[in-house]
């Protein structure tokens, strides 16, 4: 009687340690794909693309090994555990570095706006100041021109910086405060080539 | 006894006959494509990684749609019962994936390595198409569209280099393409306009050659007003003897057609008066004989033509005069020259001096090549 009360409480404690590691863990999967989903609502594709992949191969790694646990007759999902719960951690840290790297571009667009926007008021004081006789010069009509398109630019930037792409916005302005710059550069040659004196500022 | 060795034995029995069939049954479980399944998927991480998503996207779409199908199909595999499960599928899915990513991979990194190249390129075709309309164009009165398409193609050849440093090159690429069309488009036109104004070279050249033989046989001083190189240039006895920069009339393309115009004559002209400081507005002035008889006629003609008002009016007061030297034209139709210039041309000129003012001594096709 002894031995069947011990065979069977064996058995017992082999089922529930059997099942206990054989159980696959939709929990924790749930979680981890909530961080990605997360990260991924902060741009991080945008902004830390090469995390964002990194963490998105782990997931997809760690799903194969479930299907190669839910194949065997004796499922172990520890190690998978394991791998789910750094891949989380993983995925909550590049959500918070998307965020991060975000802010840092936004940041970035704001100074360069200001920037820029100080650059255009200096051009229109140049234009003003700048050689021109008795009639407009091709040479400025050109400048006008171009001014007219680094302004058009720098709409389009805010327009962009007012949907949240600041990235795009960031190229955008990148180029048009080259442009500027240029523009501010060939004023003060063309003012002081005929003042002598060159005008002060940026 | 009997009985308690008969126990014995079969829990002997039972020990070894256990492990044997669990043995059995994982000998013949069906064995899932784990290796196959994550070679696929290492081959889409580095597919991902070579951007075959956008430069090799419909590869990449079907690695993954395969890789996706794979999965689905081992998922519903592991829902049967564990004998009645095949794999083969799912195996067979995983090669076509894997094959499909190291395709597009192949594919990404050729394709994006051209598209380097190809836009470095056409970055330096489109810089030095650029820096020819600026040679070329800059201070040639355009119409204000070809001048906005200059300026919009340049700006957009700025950005598709910005977005080349940034490693974007398919939207550098699409950048390009629109800038290049822009600037190749107003090249042309303006070309096309300045080949138009080049039609009078033959009549140039004539006024050119009789100037300089003319000036050549009286041993005297001849003025040769270059407009397209803002150039005066003062001969003696055939040969040069100085070259100042000049300052001409803002519409200084093609010939004056009347009052207002703002462009600078070209013709055979003399100087018919000298006008010393506080005689003129600018510094010092030489007076010519426009309109000369030529441009009278040719007025006459428009006018009768209907090309010009009946009210029309030629103009006249067409001086080489100072105050030049501001790097840009601005005058109404006169030539300017730098106070230290005007005083040198002053001295050698008289009344009678000739002064050919012609639209370019060098023909288009040498000014292009240049």
């Amino acid at each position: 009687m002894k031995n069947k009360v011990f065979l069977g409480l064996a058995t017992i404690a082999m089922v529930a340690v059997l099942s206990s590691c054989g159980k696959k863990p939709q929990v924790e999967i749930d979680a981890t794909n909530a961080a990605i989903t997360a990260a991924q609502t902060a741009e991080a594709a945008v902004y830390v693309p090469d995390e964002f992949a990194a963490v998105q191969d782990s997931m997809k790694a760690i799903m194969t090994e479930v299907q190669a646990q839910e194949s065997k007759l004796f499922k172990n999902f520890g190690d998978v555990k394991t791998k789910l719960a750094s891949t989380l951690t993983l995925a909550n840290k590049v959500a918070v570095d998307a965020a991060a790297k975000k802010e840092e571009v936004k940041q970035e667009v704001d100074t360069m706006m200001t920037d820029i926007k100080a650059v255009i008021d200096e051009n229109g004081t140049l234009m003003k100041k700048a050689p021109r006789g008795k009639e407009g010069a091709a040479v400025l009509e050109a400048m006008k021109t171009d001014m007219a398109t680094v302004e058009a630019s720098v709409t389009e930037a805010q327009s962009l910086y007012d949907q949240g792409t600041y990235m795009d916005a960031l190229n955008k302005l990148k180029a048009a405060k080259e442009k500027a710059d240029g523009i501010n550069t060939d004023l003060k040659d063309a003012i002081e080539k005929v003042t002598g004196k060159r005008p002060g500022g940026k | 006894m009997k009985k308690r060795w008969r126990w014995v034995l079969v829990i002997i029995s039972l020990m070894v006959a256990a492990p044997l069939l669990i043995l059995l049954l994982i000998h013949f479980t069906p064995e899932p494509p784990v290796t196959a399944m994550e070679r696929a998927r290492k081959a889409i991480s580095r597919a991902e990684y070579a951007h075959a998503r956008v430069y090799a996207r419909k590869l990449y779409d079907e690695a993954q749609s395969l890789y996706d199908s794979g999965v689905i199909n081992w998922q519903r595999q592991n829902r049967r019962f564990i004998y009645f499960r095949h794999y083969d599928a799912v195996a067979d899915y995983a090669r076509k994936s894997e094959a499909k990513a190291v395709e597009a991979t192949e594919n990404s990194s050729s394709t994006s390595a051209g598209m380097k190249t190809r836009i470095r390129e056409k970055i330096s075709k489109l810089n030095k198409l650029s820096a020819e309309i600026d040679t070329l164009f800059t201070t040639y009165p355009l119409d204000a569209e070809i001048r906005n398409r200059i300026s919009k193609g340049k700006f957009m050849l700025k950005e598709s280099e910005v977005l080349f440093e940034s490693g974007d090159y398919y939207r550098a690429y699409r950048e390009l393409t629109d800038s290049e069309y822009l600037l190749s488009a107003s090249y042309d036109h303006a070309s096309a306009d300045l080949k138009n104004y080049f039609k009078a070279y033959s009549t140039w050249k004539m006024w050119i050659d009789k100037t300089l033989s003319d000036s050549k046989r009286s041993h005297d001083y001849s003025i040769i007003i270059d407009k397209f190189s803002r150039k005066c240039f003062v001969y003696l006895a055939g040969k040069k003897k100085y070259e100042f920069n000049a300052e001409l009339g803002t519409n200084w393309a093609g010939n004056k057609r009347l009052k207002g115009d703002k462009a600078t004559p070209e013709g055979m002209y003399r100087i018919t008066g000298k006008f010393d400081r506080g005689r003129t507005k600018y510094y010092k002035a030489l007076l010519l004989n426009y309109p000369n008889d030529e441009d009278r006629k040719r007025f006459l003609s428009e006018i009768e033509n209907g090309t010009l008002p009946s009210t029309a009016s030629i103009g006249g007061l067409i001086e080489i005069h100072g105050e030049g030297g501001k790097g840009v034209d601005w005058t109404e139709g006169c030539i300017a020259l730098k106070d230290s210039h005007m005083d040198v041309l002053y001295k050698l000129a008289r009344k009678g001096t000739p002064v050919t003012i012609v639209g370019s001594m060098t023909d288009l096709q040498s000014i292009m090549n240049r």
